[in-house]
């Protein structure tokens, strides 16, 4: 894009950029170094031997898994039904579903709480899932109908000449055509749904080996009396996986999120 | 929005198939297109059946008489709850801290943005290393940050210690942080003397908050510019370079006119991120000190699971922040619809 003519001029970028980024690391950096005070290593071994410590990334690994598996179906299914079925008046269904793309999640917190506890669900993991699923829906159709508006209706008439039902047209030429944009969701869903801080918090409770991953960290608060250096020993713990999956998987990663932005 | 980066349905073979809204497809094909209710009503009855029925809950309970002191008899009925709210200047503090954390994140998001991908599609050394520290503030939870963000900013902290070595702090015989001669002479100045390097004080709480989801969010914009500037014709550039423009006039006159579209999406971003704002003030401030960072949904939490658990008012401030909500979503709808490929709009760029 901008031209860069000589190696001193590349250089010369690159130690500017080093620069820039430092307020990025400096974030990181304490992280780390705040964790190895007192007694190092130590730290982190005091976090692991927490009771209970695995279920944090149990409890966030089911969470999000159940999350991105009923969302990719259901997000599947709806936008097929909204591009290329026939549903009377579609479009008010698809306006009424816009309408919830923007929820802010305190909005919901009282209702969800009386409604998890009279449907005999507060504190179990579906208490969290469904609302999860319902924040995310609105937000994925949008994306993926999009897309499968792209997809030609050719295709799905082909497949039709050659025999296959709704159901087969869905499977053997929707959900393979739709891949890029399922990686798009899937990534997006991981995120949003691993992140979540607030709807675990109220609905699953405080109690021991019934909190996700997020308030790992923040259990340290109360529990030892702010005790600086196995706070930030159980957020280097708690960031780890994400920071792995996200250098792994960062073409895909990127791609979620610019999509998820975008639109 | 128009930059369907993403392996977008851009790559459609017919550009001219029916994208509007797939209307014109089943037309075409109504005679033998099966209907689609089933399809889309799983997902319809778990995020609009379960959303709304919440909104209109939380309308019922707002309307429902209550007491601002708990165990008192219920004086407050119907809409008195909103004539409290609209009255309260708290509310109007929410909105105004709402308000000035978009602007100010909006446009700190889009400058730096702007500026790192141009300089990283310039072919830099290390370039996705420099990609993966900016961007990984994104992905990390800020949940899990905030505490770290709480020791960034804390008095004994990194930041101070970086203004320390600057030498624009002096710790005194107890170990408080005043700022040196020179500074607190160009704060006075500046009608700022009532910063001081405790960060987590009223007068800067809510800078602190706005620091720090610039820090998580910068990465996302530079995402979204990094792939907007890709799909910017390289003819284009080579036709200004050609013409003469230097580096700093092809940015501006080439390259960010290519970018409204990101722009647009950025800002409708940036205002659900403020009205949803919630992770970093709880925990990195808890809304203050006294209220000095105090944004909507921390506000709604505090009334709910604070010590007098004000369900009426929290319903109503909830319904309130739902409305702004409702008023983006259209926005943000009625946007992505003009963005979509194949629309009218699309061909006026050049």
């Amino acid at each position: 894009m901008f031209e860069t003519r000589s190696r001193l001029a590349r250089v010369g970028l690159a130690a500017l950029l080093a620069v820039m980024v430092i307020p990025f690391v400096i974030p990181l950096f304490t992280m780390v170094q705040g964790s190895l005070q007192g007694r190092g290593w130590a730290n982190y071994q005091s976090v692991i031997e927490l009771e209970g410590f695995w279920l944090y990334f149990r409890n966030s690994a089911i969470i999000s898994l159940a999350t991105i598996a009923i969302v990719y179906f259901l997000t599947m299914a709806a936008s097929f039904g909204f591009s290329k079925l026939r549903i009377r008046s579609k479009e008010v269904y698809f306006w009424l579903m816009m309408g919830a793309l923007t929820m802010p999640e305190v909005v919901l917190l009282t209702p969800l709480v009386i409604m998890a506890s009279k449907a005999g669900m507060g504190g179990t993991f579906w208490a969290v899932i469904i609302p999860l699923v319902a924040l995310q829906i609105p937000f994925t159709v949008l994306l993926a109908r999009s897309y499968v508006d792209g997809i030609p209706d050719a295709l799905f008439e082909a497949a039709y000449l050659d025999g296959a039902g709704t159901w087969r047209q869905f499977w053997y030429v929707l959900v393979p055509l739709a891949k890029p944009m399922a990686v798009a969701i899937v990534v997006l869903v991981l995120i949003n749904s691993w992140n979540s801080y607030l709807l675990p918090l109220v609905l699953l409770g405080q109690s021991e080996g019934n909190m996700v991953v997020t308030q790992l960290p923040n259990s340290f608060r109360t529990q030892y009396t702010d005790d600086q250096t196995k706070i930030l020993a159980g957020a280097v713990l708690a960031a780890l996986p994400e920071i792995i999956a996200y250098i792994s998987l960062q073409r895909y990663f990127e791609r979620g999120i610019a999509a998820g932005a975008i639109k | 929005m128009a930059t369907s980066v993403t392996a977008g349905p851009n790559n459609s073979p017919d550009p001219h198939a029916p994208v509007t809204s797939g209307g014109g497809a089943s037309r075409r094909r109504s005679h033998r297109t099966p209907s689609g209710l089933g399809w889309i009503l799983p997902g319809f009855v778990v995020s609009v059946g379960l959303i709304y029925f919440c909104i209109g809950y939380s309308g019922y309970i707002s309307l429902l008489p209550w007491n601002w002191r708990p165990l008192r008899p219920a004086t407050i009925e119907g809409f008195d709850s909103y004539v409290r709210a609209f009255n309260s200047p708290l509310f109007w503090t929410c909105l105004q801290h709402t308000l000035v954390f978009f602007i100010v994140a909006y446009v700190v998001q889009c400058v730096m943005g702007i500026i790192f991908s141009a300089m990283l599609h310039s072919k830099v050394f290390g370039a996705t290393i420099f990609k993966v520290i900016i961007f990984l503030p994104v992905v990390i939870a800020p949940a899990i940050m905030s505490p770290v963000h709480r020791r960034v900013f804390a008095v004994d902290g990194p930041i101070n210690w970086i203004l320390q070595h600057l030498g624009m702090i002096n710790v005194d015989a107890v170990g408080n942080r005043v700022w040196t001669e020179w500074i607190s002479w160009a704060l006075t100045h500046i009608g700022m003397e009532n910063v001081t390097p405790n960060w987590i004080q009223p007068s800067t709480a809510l800078w602190v908050i706005i620091a720090v989801q610039i820090w998580s969010s910068i990465g996302m914009a530079f995402i979204l510019f990094y792939a907007a500037m890709g799909q910017i014709d390289p003819e284009v550039l080579e036709a200004a370079r050609i013409d003469g423009a230097g580096n700093i006039r092809m940015l501006f006159s080439v390259v960010v006119p290519n970018l409204k579209p990101t722009l647009v999406a950025l800002a409708i971003l940036n205002a659900i991120t403020a009205l949803k704002l919630f992770d970093f003030p709880y925990l990195v401030t808890a809304g203050g000190p006294a209220h000095s960072s105090e944004f909507l949904g921390t506000y709604i939490y505090a009334e709910l699971f604070g010590v007098s658990s004000h369900y009426g008012y929290a319903a109503t401030l909830s319904v309130l922040l739902l409305i702004l909500a409702l008023g983006l979503s259209i926005i943000m709808s009625v946007a992505a619809r003009e963005g979509r490929p194949g629309h009218k709009t699309k061909g006026v760029r050049v």
